[in-house]
């Protein structure tokens, strides 16, 4: 898929680009709105990561000029200003997602996931995770033909380590991504190790998940090769 | 409290009615001085009279007439009387007493002029008498009819004072109408009040500067929030990623590892450090919005649910009892979670293993809505108290207290939503956290 940067923060937009080659995007970097606003005109891309501090743009102005000259593409709106106006006006300009910074790369790719899902309409596939099977659709977890009854978080937690697969999430990246809506200093804190001590006690239950592994010192990983 | 104009017309009245006591005590010795002057001046007068007749016809027609040497006249209702007699006096009298007469076996209290002249060696007396009965009826007609009309002026005026004073403070009322039930300076009706009282103009001119000033300041303060979240966000952010990349980097050792995750975490704290702030900053210059309808109920619930399994993993009970249940209107539901939630998450962090977390939704009255949150965790003493809800101050030993910018957060909802937020502590013992809702709110 083609996606284009827009970040004024040339640093930022350089690691944002190297993550994403890396899970085989090809992309394409804009450090100001003019720069932006041609290549947009010029090239078809399937996403844009808008980044609205721009210095010379506003960068909502992009989307309405896309969705003026009947650009397919999708926005997903970046800010540190991360006001609450901001986040309503872009997601009501036709943005399809919208991000604060700082925000974790892993984040940002499940959110171009979920959009482009979203766009082509496509479901998710059931995983195999050793003897289990993540039914992801339907939200349940099942070993051979009994479900592993999982909270709405528990279910949240795997879920997202699934769709990560092979790469490990570190505790903040989970936190983030599954109560990202509640502030509090939970960096340090046991949150997820106590909702992850849950799971695989709920899991071991059934039968071993060597496919569930503890990296010691960083986070958690789920293999699904 | 009493409204301005009724505060006006009551002074009005009273000092009138004042005015009106101190008139009627008085009125009776300066009536009577008047009436005395004027009759001696009409005693005077008459002694006049009598001496020019004197001198015009002679005193013999006066004393030869009676043998008795004495002229008396009075009036047939006795009213007024006039007396001349021969007299050997050493001294020459004028002057005018009141005397009582016995005439027709009727004893009268006359006003009377005693004047003694000389005619040819001989000393005569003059009386010239007028009744003070007659003086003083007038007197009580005159005072009776003043009376009513005294009372009919005061009651005429205090009903105009009121009408007037209605008139006169309506846009005093509008002025002090517009202020009433906004919340902020942007709800304030920027239109002037019609109204030629200068005082009224001039007020409602610095009120409506004063909101402008206001506005411009929060909107100033949001673009300073607005600034500064992006310039400390955006290197965090260049930061994290580089780091989160490096994470990711194939072949990276567990060392290795390990460290970046730690630089991650140091991240994390100032991220979630700024991110806070900038969260009270928000809700501070009304960047929210109150407009959902919820029970308190249903938002206690969720929190719960949320913090259960961290509460069950150390062994601390957490209970929820929310029989009475509050519907809020015009309220942020995210916002009362985050509120509850840290409050809640606080107390279970600060209670050990095999305490108690207890949730209860009450009736405090009929105006009020109590939410406690209680533990059996270690309390905090007064000075703790003191500065739990303040930003910075806690942040020396935050770790040690386990208390985090949290109960900041808690707080500043709290007081953006008009709820009352308190605490009681003893220590060793526990804390209870109040949270009143004022029903009108």
């Amino acid at each position: 898929m083609n996606v284009l940067i827009v970040e004024d923060e040339k640093s930022l937009a350089r690691e944002i680009g190297s993550f994403l080659k890396s899970e085989n995007f090809i992309c394409d970097l804009a450090f100001t709105g003019k720069a932006a606003s041609e290549k947009i005109a010029v090239n078809l891309y399937d996403f844009v990561l808008l980044d609205l501090g721009l210095p010379d743009y506003n960068g909502l102005d992009l989307i309405v000029e896309a969705r003026k000259n009947k650009v397919d593409t999708s926005f997903i709106v970046i800010t540190a200003r991360g006001a609450v106006e901001d986040k309503v006006k872009g997601l009501d300009l036709g943005a399809d997602d919208y991000l604060a910074k700082p925000f974790a790369l892993v984040e940002l790719l499940s959110r171009i996931n979920a959009v482009a899902r979203r766009k082509f309409n496509s479901v998710y596939s059931d995983v195999v995770l050793g003897e289990f099977t993540m039914l992801v659709q339907a939200r349940k977890l099942l070993w051979k033909n009994s479900e592993v009854d999982l909270t709405r978080r528990e279910f949240d937690l795997l879920q997202y380590l699934v769709l990560n697969h092979e790469k490990v999430l570190t505790r903040h990246q989970l936190y983030e991504h599954i109560w990202g809506n509640i502030l509090d200093d939970q960096y340090d804190s046991n949150f997820i190790d106590v909702h992850v001590k849950n799971l695989r006690k709920k899991i071991n239950a059934y039968a071993p998940a060597a496919w569930f592994e503890t990296v010691r010192g960083v986070g958690y990983r789920v293999s699904t090769s | 409290m009493v409204k301005l104009k009724v505060k006006l017309s009551l002074y009005n009245l009273f000092s009138k009615l004042a005015f009106t006591v101190l008139f009627i005590v008085f009125m009776p010795f300066i009536f009577e001085r008047i009436n005395l002057r004027q009759v001696d001046n009409d005693l005077i007068n008459k002694r006049e009279d009598v001496i020019r007749m004197i001198s015009e016809i002679g005193i013999e027609p006066f004393v030869e007439s009676d043998s008795t040497g004495v002229f008396g006249s009075f009036d047939i209702l006795k009213e007024e009387f006039i007396s001349l007699e021969k007299v050997n006096l050493e001294e020459d009298l004028n002057f005018i007493e009141v005397s009582v007469r016995k005439i027709d076996n009727e004893e009268i209290t006359y006003r009377i002029i005693n004047y003694t002249f000389k005619i040819d060696g001989q000393q005569y007396l003059l009386e010239v008498g007028k009744s003070l009965s007659s003086i003083h009826r007038t007197q009580a007609d005159i005072y009776r009819v003043l009376l009513v009309l005294l009372i009919i002026i005061i009651a005429a005026t205090f009903l105009t004072d009121l009408q007037y004073n209605n008139y006169l403070l309506r846009p005093l009322d509008r002025i002090t109408g517009k202020l009433t039930n906004i919340s902020t300076p942007s709800m304030f009706d920027k239109t002037l009040v019609n109204t030629k009282t200068t005082d009224f103009v001039k007020l409602d001119e610095s009120l409506v500067g004063l909101m402008e000033h206001i506005e411009v300041l929060f909107r100033k303060e949001k673009d300073i929030t607005a600034n500064i979240s992006h310039e400390l966000l955006t290197p965090i952010s260049i930061m994290r990623s580089k780091l989160e990349n490096l994470l990711l980097t194939e072949g990276i050792g567990e060392k290795a590892g390990s460290k970046i995750e730690e630089s991650l975490k140091t991240l994390y704290r100032l991220q979630t450090l700024v991110n806070s702030l900038l969260f009270i900053a928000r809700i501070e210059s009304h960047q929210y919005l109150r407009i959902e309808t919820f029970t308190v109920g249903s938002v206690l619930e969720e929190v719960c649910d949320e913090i259960k399994p961290i509460a069950e993993d150390k062994e601390v009970t957490l209970k929820l009892d929310a029989d009475q249940d509050l519907e809020m209107h015009d309220a942020n539901r995210s916002l009362l979670f985050s509120m509850f939630y840290n409050v809640v998450n606080n107390a279970v962090k600060n209670t050990p293993g095999g305490g108690t977390v207890t949730v209860r939704s009450s009736l405090g009255n009929s105006s009020k809505h109590i939410v406690e949150v209680t533990d059996t965790g270690k309390g905090m003493t007064q000075d703790q108290i003191k500065n739990l809800f303040s930003r910075f101050k806690t942040t020396v030993d935050r770790r040690d207290d386990g208390h985090g910018i949290g109960l900041a957060i808690a707080k500043t909802i709290a007081d953006f939503h008009e709820i009352g937020l308190q605490v009681i502590s003893e220590k060793e013992k526990g804390s209870t956290f109040f949270f009143t809702f004022f029903k009108s709110s």
